[in-house]
């Protein structure tokens, strides 16, 4: 499939990115002081979690997650029915503890909640911990097949690719992002950055320059795009174009988002500026570990990106990485803590080489 | 409420959500209509349009043609019609602001520019017709828990909206001596049509009579029915596909019964029901602009033609009827007394002057703070629970005047500030208190919870609080009191231990 028939589509329309920003932090915002009038006031909590969720999705906002929990605890303390114990569920997903999440819909359940809602939050939580992944595919089918929404398409699409079906989660994301009859960029921001991760990072033979497009696409929806900044950043690294990718990145280096800063130091230290590269690079550890300490399981994954690569910690790499594997078993996060392994593996044999070898033998 | 967050659609893209639709005489000049739209919302101070919608209001003449159980209102095929769009957002070279601009288009074709939340608005030059946009107040209000009837204070205080305003000469835009009865709706619309694929039609919301979808579609006493309000937000206005109209009309007819009954008298009988059915089915808001349009006139051109009668007032809806409470009273006891609910006005009513919707409120500030903490419940309330206990470590100490309720505490604070408080409610049994701000804090509206509720073999400390900047950027008042809810909850944590 080439570049051009993989975007031969028009572009749907959306509001602007920047709009769209300012009056996300503006709901955001005014929806808080309703919850602050009366925490029970119907839908009220359930629409932070969506603002907050948009936030930290898009924005890299990540002290949201901080005020998710504010929220979670604050609303169970002033209601007692099932939309606290879903309210603490969807909070305690969104931060990867699922655990948690599985009790809080018991318990949701046992106070009444409708069934469909605890389903699609069950799907969700066994879509992200890789678990019975047939029978998630076969329910978001059914779910995608009777809405034909974009928000039901995108996550049939992620299946798929988990599955590694490529072909098909890139028909279906495609189909979502060329359906889509709203003018929210939100949306189709998540689907053209879904469409760039399937091309530049889950088929079997990466194609980069694909993924940018897509990514470019997502970033000309919502500027503020943080991750899609952040990966097209590394593509434009990977090529050797330096100066894009740092230019991507300047704009967002005040986000709470530490990979900002990670990736931020790899193209300083590609351009011999180490000084800068090694300040950015102990910000970014300071902030996975900030992040860590409140949100383990939320960053745990990236964290372990982090020291396996420039933060060059790998038994601290590897304990997070299995860490990660333990609470969601992914395909993806298996293979991370193999990919760990090996270079870990490769290190001590390079280092037992070294200790061996003769002094002044050539390496 | 009203048409607020009236579909999934709607709450993707609050800009996009119409809340409400006005039609009434303004009050500067009777010889001038005013015709006005409301998006968002729940908005806040930065909210923006939309760039790629068509914001619009259709009119289009009404003839009666029929009364009684037979009422029927007939709108003709013409459609005068007002439409703005919105830029991108701007920087003022000047003053370094966001700013943003707008074009109207007149019925006539002729466009008008404005920049959004200008007071003054824009006129065409020879000042035939004045165009306004930007935050104002919200003017509705809902005071009722709507399945039960339960009388609430207003669920939409201190809200603000995204509003445009349309002013124009009666005469010259609609010509009412070809017939003085007019229907108008507001419909936001891409400025493009979506994809050749898409299912879902280009209009994402649009509004005649209020609650059209919130109480009278979707009836919240109502359970187990389908939510009809996507479906009723993609018909076209004036034109209700006629294959769907069996449908929309049976809910209504179902959702009229239900309300009838909410007082457990039937006042409707079954004839007179199906014709106000017919009459909510024809969905445009009507106006006569040949009669007084008044805050009480809302809905009276229906109600007087289904009842048998001619209609007396021009209709409409003011930025100050009381559309709710009309309307309620109108479905559950047919006028028979009227049904008056929790509060009798929006935060801010309207005023008489250009655009006539009030300038926004304040953006309520919420602070809140929470800690677990490994003591129970009672030990911590044991320290906290006493309206004079100088628990805070900033706190020097406090001065009680009077007992109980209405008591008042002075807190001398560390560095020589004194802070007047108020008590407002407190439960030993439920462990909260409740207080007020007298001085010291530029503040107003201010209110602080204090709350410790039992978790696990611990407790949640919580504490709350909201107000109104006064005089000062709301982020400098933040500034000033963020600083002492922590110190005060990482003192109790290391008082008590954090739970873990």
């Amino acid at each position: 499939m080439t570049a051009l028939v993989e975007l031969d589509h028009r572009c749907p329309l959306a509001t602007d990115g920047e709009i769209a920003a300012v009056n996300l932090e503006s709901a955001r915002r005014r929806t808080w002081a309703r919850f602050a009038q009366d925490p029970r006031l119907p839908g009220v909590a359930e629409a932070i979690v969506y603002f907050e969720n948009l936030a930290v999705q898009f924005l890299g906002e990540l002290d949201a997650l901080d005020r998710l929990d504010t929220l979670a605890l604050q609303f169970s303390c002033a209601d007692n029915s099932f939309r606290a114990a879903l309210v603490q569920a969807e909070v305690a997903s969104g931060a990867h503890c699922f655990a948690d999440a599985r009790d809080h819909l018991s318990r949701a359940a046992s106070l009444g909640a409708p069934c469909d809602e605890i389903e699609r939050h069950l799907l969700s939580i066994d879509q992200a911990c890789g678990m019975n992944l047939d029978a998630v595919l076969a329910a978001r089918r059914r779910i995608a097949t009777a809405s034909g929404r974009l928000e039901d398409l995108v996550p049939l699409g992620a299946v798929l690719a988990d599955l590694d079906r490529f072909a098909e989660a890139a028909l279906v994301y495609r189909r979502a992002f060329s359906s889509y009859g709203d003018v929210s960029p939100f949306p189709l921001a998540w689907v053209c950055f879904q469409l760039g991760k399937l091309w530049g990072e889950f088929v079997c033979e990466p194609k980069p320059d694909l993924a940018a497009l897509w990514y470019q696409r997502a970033i000309a929806y919502l500027p503020a795009y943080v991750k899609a900044r952040v990966h097209l950043a590394e593509i434009y690294a990977s090529q050797g174009q330096f100066v894009e990718a740092e230019a991507l990145l300047m704009p967002i280096a005040l986000s709470r988002d530490p990979e900002v800063q990670w990736r931020l130091a790899d193209v300083l230290i590609a351009q011999g500026q180490i000084e800068e590269a090694e300040t950015q690079l102990e910000a970014a550890r300071l902030g996975f570990e900030d992040l860590l300490g409140r949100h383990m399981l939320a960053f745990v994954d990236h964290a372990a990106e982090l020291y396996a690569g420039s933060g060059n910690d790998r038994r601290r790499a590897l304990e997070l990485a299995r860490l990660n594997a333990a609470n969601r078993p992914t395909r993806r996060a298996i293979k991370q803590v193999r990919a760990i392994e090996a270079k870990s593996n490769e290190a001590i044999a390079a280092a037992n080489l070294r200790k061996t070898r003769p002094a002044g033998m050539p390496a | 409420m009203s048409d607020h967050v009236d579909g999934p659609r709607q709450i993707g893209d609050p800009p996009a959500d119409i809340t409400d639709l006005f039609a009434f005489t303004s009050p500067e000049n009777p010889t001038r209509t005013v015709l006005a739209m409301d998006v968002f919302p729940s908005a806040g101070e930065s909210a923006a349009f939309s760039n790629v919608i068509d914001h619009r209001i259709a009119v289009r003449r009404v003839t009666v043609a029929g009364i009684g159980n037979a009422a029927k209102f007939q709108p003709a095929d013409d459609e005068i019609r007002f439409s703005v769009r919105f830029d991108t957002l701007k920087r003022d070279e000047i003053t370094g602001n966001v700013i943003q601009r707008g074009v109207c288009t007149l019925p006539d074709g002729r466009k008008l520019s404005f920049t959004v939340n200008d007071e003054k608005g824009a006129s065409t030059p020879d000042g035939d017709v004045r165009v306004f946009a930007g935050l104002r107040s919200d003017p509705f209000y809902l005071a009722w828990i709507a399945a039960t009837l339960e009388k609430i204070p207003n669920l939409l205080q201190h809200d603000n909206v995204l509003c445009i305003v349309f002013e124009f000469d009666t005469r010259r835009m609609l010509d009412p001596a070809n017939g003085s009865l007019f229907g108008a709706i507001a419909e936001t619309v891409p400025t493009e049509p979506p994809s050749a694929i898409s299912q879902l039609p280009a209009r994402i919301d649009w509004v005649g009579r209020p609650e059209q979808t919130n109480a009278r579609l979707n009836n919240p006493a109502m359970f187990g029915v389908d939510d009809l309000r996507d479906l009723w937000n993609q018909q076209t206005p004036f034109e209700i596909s006629k294959e769907l109209q069996p449908l929309f009309l049976q809910r209504l007819k179902d959702s009229l019964v239900n309300w009838d009954m909410h007082d457990g008298k039937a006042d409707w009988t079954p004839e007179a029901l199906a014709a106000n059915a017919n009459v909510f089915l024809d969905d445009f808001l009507l106006f006569d602009v040949a009669k007084p349009i008044t805050d009480q006139s809302h809905l009276e051109i229906e109600k007087s033609t289904i009842d048998g009668r001619p209609y007396q007032t021009g209709g409409g809806r003011t930025v100050d009827a009381n559309s709710i409470d009309i309307l309620f009273t109108w479905l559950v006891n047919r006028d028979r007394e009227f049904l008056q609910g929790g509060a009798t006005g929006a935060t801010k009513p309207g005023m008489k002057v250009f655009p006539y919707f009030a300038t926004p409120n304040n953006e309520i500030q919420a602070v809140a703070e929470s800690v677990e903490l490994a003591a129970t419940p009672d030990e911590v309330w044991s320290l906290i629970g006493q309206f004079d206990s100088a628990w805070h470590p900033l706190v020097a100490r406090i001065r009680l005047t009077g007992t109980g309720v209405g008591q008042l505490r002075t807190i001398e604070m560390r560095d020589g500030k004194e802070i007047i408080e108020r008590l407002e409610v407190i439960d030993n049994a439920r462990r909260f208190y409740r207080y007020t701000l007298v001085a010291g804090i530029p503040a107003s509206h201010y209110t602080g919870t204090l709350e410790v509720t039992p978790k696990g073999g611990g407790c949640i400390f919580d504490w709350r609080l909201q107000f109104l900047a006064n005089n000062r950027p709301d982020g400098a008042v933040r500034r000033m009191v963020s600083p002492l809810l922590k110190a005060g909850l990482e003192s109790l944590r290391s008082r008590f231990g954090a739970a873990t």
